[in-house]
């Protein structure tokens, strides 16, 4: 892994059109702006995961799945 | 001209190119960017989401307003500006489901809800503080069980 050493206002390109900005330093917590083009999902990392893993978990659903009424919300 | 696919699940599917969605950026997970909705029934609760590049591929997923009446995505603005969509409330919204062998298992997902307008979908990441990754859906069936 490449590992940068950045300050608050300083950036980071990635590739042509991908940049990187370090906003705001504070104790555990960094905050990041992404310029990126739209074509580029971006995406927390662990909610990433998650929704990957729900995603598969939801792709080995029996092809049976139960017919049920209409539900309306109560 | 429609698209035939053979589907894994459902045998040989006939696709209107109208009914085809294109997803930009996929589905998280699944290297598939073309799928169409198959209804196996009228009024299905439950639909397929049915990729068009993988046959084996196909995703349950429900209209969550079915089920979580209240049920509102909320999408940053700038998410909503990159991918281009509109008002929440004139797209269609789906989420997925995850399938178990007992009803009351089965669960949606809130958190990342699939966003349909114009043949184009996208799944995205809902905002709101109380959207779950498994939202029981038979919450109530539960409730009734352990009531009994």
């Amino acid at each position: 892994m490449l590992i940068i050493t950045r300050r608050p206002g300083e950036k980071i390109i990635l590739g042509d059109d991908v940049v990187l900005t370090v906003m705001e330093v504070s104790g555990q917590t960094v905050r990041l702006g992404i310029e990126a083009p739209k074509s580029l999902p971006i995406y927390r990392e662990e909610i990433w995961a998650a929704v990957k893993s729900e995603n598969e978990a939801a792709a080995q659903a029996d092809t049976a799945l139960p017919k049920l009424p209409k539900h309306k919300p109560s | 001209m429609s698209l035939t696919i053979e589907s894994t699940r459902f045998g040989r599917i006939e696709v209107a190119p109208d009914t085809v969605i294109e997803f930009p950026h996929g589905l998280i997970g699944f290297d598939s960017h073309r799928f169409t909705l198959v209804a196996r029934e009228e009024d299905a609760t439950f639909l397929w989401l049915q990729s068009l590049d993988d046959p084996a591929l196909a995703i349950p997923v429900t209209d969550p307003r079915r089920f979580f009446g209240d049920f509102e995505a909320e999408i940053a603005t700038e998410e909503r500006d990159r991918l281009g969509l509109g008002d929440l409330n004139e797209t269609a919204v789906y989420v997925t489901v995850r399938a178990s062998d007992q009803i009351e298992d089965f669960t949606a997902n809130l958190r990342a809800p699939i966003v349909i307008s114009d043949g184009r979908g996208h799944q995205v990441i809902n905002q709101a503080a109380d959207a779950p990754l498994r939202a029981p859906l038979f919450g109530e069936l539960t409730a009734a069980g352990r009531a009994a």
